[in-house]
């Protein structure tokens, strides 16, 4: 082991203290929420320590021979240095709420536990330097995360939890695979030789490469939940508790991008068709995610699709960064400030559902609706991440979109200026900027349906709570939220740098000139994605997505389309059940596509089949041989040698049959031995004897004779 | 003495003190330290020949006729399936005593089980093909009782099976005898093989026939496809019996006999690139997927795990297949960590049987509250055994990708392997997943039944299950001295 021993103490710490807690819990529960608290403090100290002495020292290292085999490799440089510090920050705001948050909650030792154990892994992902360290980190992380999923037990959690731990291990086993390519043909895995490496390789191994590049995109795209294997990601999310869907969105997700980011700068430098491949299913996971979040009456649901829509804009980002080659600073310099940005916001948004939760214990928006009506704290900070999130300019969410939109309407002037075709380009910028557009919508609906409209029934006792929550609460919930309102409010003086800091990961360069956030050019932008918005809020959602109910009040409908649905849409012929209900079903085939688990279900049924059929191939194979050729023989059973008298008489009787086969029977020969004839029956007289001895009549039968002889006998002597 | 004199106790002191035992009468506590002390001091005389042996001499018992001696030896790999079993040994056996308290004929159980204890270090010890045949007909012999133990139908049935099985096994094996001691430079194992480039006689094909035959009859034992019907059914047996000899000392007997029948006396160069090679490495993959897929849809606690067997020994086949230092390094490494892994997670099924009598896994409804440790170690195996980093499971089986993925730079169907391997591994996270979920995510109000009486088992059972857990994890994070041991002996330096 060598090296700076900080990055040691803030990977271990969390797994030394979620055991200590764990123990200190089953003693003392009060004692073990306050330790918890300490821990992800104390961590958030070891990170900072760690990012004070690389602002002194530079880049920090520390490899860890032999462990698991091939050895660790830790590294901290500029953004490791970013996404160690968001995750240790979100960590501690999160178990400074989940005091409250789980006061009457059952098993808090166990989620504790696993809660520390994830917080280790989680540095160990975004501090590894070779993939192979990021792989280990990355499998425990996913396990030890799944707890969180399930913690409820009901029957909607056992199912998502299922199917992330499904996922989670396919996408481990894929990502293993791509790693073993990997180090067949380049023989590294450390990430700043492997590019160096796969260059030397590239012509003589390219499909290999390729294959791994696949399968790692495919595991680290599984957490990230990239289209086609986000499934899990709308099913989870929501019925973990409210702190732990706020790490699941901002950071977990954020290390299957780590992966791919890695994927992107490392193996596939500046490669324009790998650029297509990750911007493709940037865009579905992008559009697709906002579309699912539109349907969603759900708190929690709407929010974890938007932060698959979300993890979409920032899949567009590396994509564009690899088409753009050299020039890619925008890109670049948007996918990481988005990347923080998402963090930070679903931080604030999942915690506060997490308030409404805690209070409610419902999360349909038709439960819910007009809870945070009078609470102006619960209030604003939602606002503040809705505003963030919809890229509303002034705060934050605003600037890493649109370096996002200037790296697509670049790459489409650069195509213009080859005379190449730009068709396909404008229509992935319209699907950025409409997806933006939905992604204020869906928020509007949100935070009209929580904070500005009434509830249909519960109203006076909503707002006669005024202890809704903590001032632990308050703190973590508002720290998250003032940064991003700073961040928003002065994105030369933060993001710029932050970005700076970030940007040599991923091989950008410092642009040649500072872009101008709120140049009218750029404020164009977010003008249209504003007017999308509201064009789909108010002519979509409030009146396609929420009808009259029994009572003439408006309430949130669920729209499930299904084949009753349509036959009901098409005998009434209306334009807007049509178009609701065909856009309905787009949602659902995206949000239901299970390729993945089809896939598991069809390779067991098939292998199965063919087992089953070779189960007991050389049983049967016994089983005919013992049945024909191998067969014993009935006739001489061992019980069956009868007396010697039998026996004499039957030889004898046996001998005399032979001389008349050959003679008289000629014709009809008889085989069966004299001898098996008579011990047969006198076997079965035996038997018979026996059974009679044994039975009762014939005990009364001998008692009835006694008798009798006696009756004859005392007769006689009489006589 | 000499020191290679002393290579003779290890195999008769239990085979001795095992049939001596029923005639001594003692009552069952005597009995049990008789048997600890018996089988320990057996334990320590093999390590002390592990670490100061002579591997260039061995022992000759004696002469049967002309060249054909029947002797003794312990060289590098013998080493490895030696320190296995000599090291499970003791535990199993303080394991078997808290099972067996309420069964009944224990004395003749135990008085097999320490027979059994001799023969396989004999076959693990054997210097010669010849010896280790013998050996390896004699655990036939003598594990059949211990099947039939319970003494149902059922187990009768099963011990048949399985006696059909080897017999029939051994058969296609003493084939491969005859043409290798009349062929081969000796048949003394030597690392690359004796029988040299020509083969047998020549005739290449023949060669390879008989190996395949061969490899089949070995592999019987080791439940290769299409021969592994006896090992599921053989799960009836008393689970110190399924644990120990079902996934350790028998099955991996088999497998160690293909890797000595492979590496020692074919030698991997006469097979390499063949057509055999291709069977035998398509053979074991089948197994692999075979033994997986049926593990899932098992519902049986202890049959699931013998499927599960079924597959990982066709692991340990798969990268002795391999056909190079690599594989044989990567099937030593699994035969290792799978034996500590899955004798673990069996004395798990074993002890929920004995606590709580349940045998199916829909019945284990939130047990892990009940039976902490039991379920704690279980968890452990069951992510060792799907291969999860920082547990063994996963330091095999990386070995065993990475020896594919070598071998398949000339082979290019090894590179199925890591196919299969995969597909494997998603299965055993299925069916080891489903059981650990199940028990510590019962689901809200549907825990198990039994409630307050269960509880984990008294420390004979405990203290075993906990030993292997913390190795799986040491192994897991620590395994270079292993691994570097290990290469060394697939490099044939010992």
């Amino acid at each position: 082991m060598s090296g700076n021993i900080e990055l040691l103490a803030a990977v271990l710490f969390p797994f030394l203290a979620a055991f200590v807690s764990y123990l200190i819990g089953r003693a003392n529960k009060q004692l073990r929420d306050r330790f918890v608290q300490g821990s992800v403090i104390a961590e958030m100290l070891l990170i900072l320590w760690c990012v004070l002495s690389y602002f002194q020292n530079g880049m920090l290292e520390l490899t860890v021979q032999d462990f698991c085999m091939q050895g660790l490799y830790f590294k901290m440089d500029g953004f490791r240095v970013l996404y160690g510090t968001i995750a240790a920050l979100m960590w501690m705001m999160t178990g400074i709420f989940s005091r409250e948050y789980f006061a009457h909650y059952r098993n808090r030792n166990r989620y504790y536990l696993f809660y520390l154990v994830t917080l280790g892994a989680t540095i160990g992902v975004f501090l590894s330097g070779d993939l192979y360290t990021t792989f280990i980190f990355f499998e425990i992380m996913s396990l030890t995360s799944f707890v969180w999923v399930v913690h409820d037990e009901k029957e909607a959690a056992m199912k998502a939890g299922n199917i992330y731990l499904a996922i989670a291990i396919i996408g481990g086993m894929v990502l293993l695979m791509g790693l073993f390519l990997l180090y067949n043909a380049t023989g590294t895995l450390r990430m700043d030789e492997i590019h160096e490496a796969v260059t030397a390789v590239m012509d003589t191994k390219r499909i290999q490469i390729y294959a791994a590049g696949a399968c790692m995109l495919f595991g680290f795209g599984a957490k990230a939940g990239m289209f086609p294997v986000h499934i899990w990601l709308p099913m989870a999310h929501p019925v973990a508790p409210a702190p732990a869907s706020a790490l699941l969105s901002g950071v977990l997700t954020k290390s299957g991008v780590f992966g791919i980011l890695i994927v992107s700068a490392e193996i596939f430098r500046h490669d324009p068709s790998w650029g297509m491949l990750v911007l493709f299913l940037g865009v579905v996971t992008m559009f697709g995610g906002a579309l699912i979040a539109l349907f969603s009456v759900d708190l929690k649901r709407t929010l974890a699709c938007s932060s698959m829509s979300q993890i979409g804009f920032i899949l567009v980002g590396t994509g564009m960064m690899e088409l753009l080659g050299e020039e890619n600073a925008l890109a670049v310099r948007g996918t990481i400030l988005h990347m923080v940005n998402h963090s930070m916001i679903k931080l604030v948004l999942f915690m506060a559902a997490g308030v409404v939760y805690m209070n409610l214990h419902a999360l349909n928006l038709n439960e819910i609706r007009g809870f945070g009506k009078r609470k102006p704290l619960l209030k604003g900070m939602f606002l503040m991440g809705a505003l963030s999130i919809g890229g509303v300019p002034g705060w934050s969410g605003y600037v890493s979109k649109t370096l996002l939109h200037e790296s697509i309407v670049e790459y489409a002037h650069e195509l213009a200026h080859h005379g190449e075709p730009t068709l396909w380009i404008h229509v992935i910028e319209w699907v950025f900027l409409f997806t933006g557009g939905m992604t204020l919508a869906y928020m509007t609906k949100l935070f009209a349906a929580v904070f500005l409209e009434e509830n249909l029934t519960r109203q006076k006792e909503f707002d006669a709570k005024k202890k809704y929550m903590n001032r632990e609460s308050v703190f973590a919930i508002g720290v998250p939220t003032i940064l991003l309102v700073i961040l928003g409010f002065t994105p030369y003086l933060t993001m710029n740098r932050l970005a700076d800091l970030a940007q040599g990961f991923l091989y950008g360069v410092s642009p040649e000139h500072a872009v101008h956030y709120f140049s009218l050019e750029n404020l164009k932008g977010a003008v249209i994605s504003l007017i999308i918005g509201s064009v789909v809020y108010f002519g979509f959602i409030r009146t396609c997505l929420m009808a009259k109910n029994a009572n003439g009040q408006k309430e949130y409908i669920e729209v499930v389309p299904n084949v009753d649905l349509w036959e009901q849409q098409l005998e009434h012929l209306s334009l807007k059940g049509l178009l609701t209900t065909a856009v309905a079903s787009i949602a659902a085939l995206i949000d239901h596509m299970k390729p993945m688990l089809l896939v598991v279900d069809l390779s067991i049924a098939v292998t199965g089949f063919f087992s089953m059929v070779l189960d007991h191939f050389v049983d049967s194979v016994v089983l005919f041989f013992r049945s024909t050729t191998h067969r014993s023989k009935t006739e001489l059973h061992l019980d069956l040698i009868g007396s010697r008298v039998s026996r004499t008489l039957g030889r004898f009787l046996d001998s005399i049959v032979k001389v008349l086969n050959v003679t008289v029977l000629r014709n009809n020969p008889r085989t069966k031995s004299f001898v098996v004839t008579f011990a047969e029956r006198e076997d079965i007289l035996k038997k018979t004897n026996r059974m009679i001895s044994a039975s009762l009549s014939f005990g009364l039968l001998l008692t009835v004779l006694g008798l009798a002889f006696t009756m004859i006998y005392l007769l006689t002597s009489i006589l | 003495m000499n020191i290679n004199t002393l290579l003779v106790f290890p195999v008769v002191l239990p085979i001795l003190g095992g049939a001596l035992m029923p005639l001594l009468h003692l009552p069952d506590k005597k009995r049990n330290l008789y048997l600890e002390i018996l089988v320990l001091l057996t334990s320590a005389i093999t390590l002390y020949c592990v670490a100061f042996h002579d591997p260039a001499e061995g022992f000759v018992l004696f002469h049967l006729t002309g060249n054909l001696d029947f002797a003794l030896r312990l060289d590098g790999m013998g080493s490895v399936f030696t320190c296995i079993v000599a090291l499970l040994w003791p535990l199993a056996t303080l394991y078997a005593f808290e099972y067996m308290r309420h069964e009944e004929r224990t004395t003749s159980f135990f008085a097999f089980y320490t027979c059994t204890y001799g023969v396989t270090l004999g076959i693990a010890m054997s210097k010669n093909l010849l010896t280790m045949y013998l050996f390896y007909e004699l655990l036939t012999l003598i594990s059949v009782y211990l099947v039939m133990h319970p003494m149902t139908k059922k187990a009768i049935r099963a011990s048949l099976s399985y006696l059909y099985y080897s017999i029939g096994g051994a058969a296609f094996a003493f084939i491969s005898l005859v043409f290798i001691i009349r062929y081969g430079m000796g048949n003394t194992f030597t690392y690359g093989g004796v029988l040299g480039s020509a083969g047998v006689g020549g005739n290449s094909n023949l060669t390879l026939l008989i190996y395949l035959m061969a490899f089949w009859g070995f592999g019987v034992k080791a439940a290769v496809f299409p021969f592994q019907g006896w090992l599921p059914k053989a799960s009836v047996a008393p689970t110190p019996v399924t644990a120990l000899l079902h996934a350790v000392a028998v099955v991996k007997a088999g497998a160690f006999a293909v890797m000595r029948l492979t590496y020692y006396c074919f030698g991997p160069d006469v097979i390499r690139g063949t057509w055999a090679h291709y069977a035998v490495m398509a053979i074991a993959m089948i197994t692999i997927i075979y033994g997986s897929t049926i593990a899932v849809k098992e519902t049986h606690f202890k049959r699931r795990l013998a499927y599960s067997t079924v597959s990982n020994l066709s692991y340990i086949l798969l990268g002795a297949t391999m056909m190079s230092p690599l594989g044989l390094l990567a099937g030593l490494s699994h035969m290792v960590i799978h034996a500590v892994m899955k004798i673990g997670a069996f004395f798990g099924a074993g002890a929920v049987l004995h606590q709580t009598g349940k045998e199916y896994i829909d019945e284990l409804d939130g047990i892990g509250y009940r039976m902490p440790v039991v379920f704690v170690t279980f968890t452990i195996f069951s992510l060792s055994l799907t291969g999860i980093p920082l547990f063994g499971g996963f330091i095999s089986k990386w070995n065993i990708a990475a020896a594919a993925m070598d071998c398949g730079r000339d082979f290019p169907f090894a590179y199925a392997a890591v196919a299969v391997l995969l597909y494997s591994a998603l299965m055993t996270g299925i069916y080891t997943m489903t059981i650990v979920v199940r028990a510590w995510f019962p689901g809200k109000g549907e825990a198990v039944s039994g409630g307050k009486e269960i509880r984990d088992p008294s420390w004979h059972m405990k203290l075993p299950l906990i030993l292997f857990a913390v190795v799986i994890i040491v192994l897991g994070v620590w395994s270079v001295p292993l691994m570097r041991v290990l290469g060394d002996i697939a490099g044939g330096l010992y």
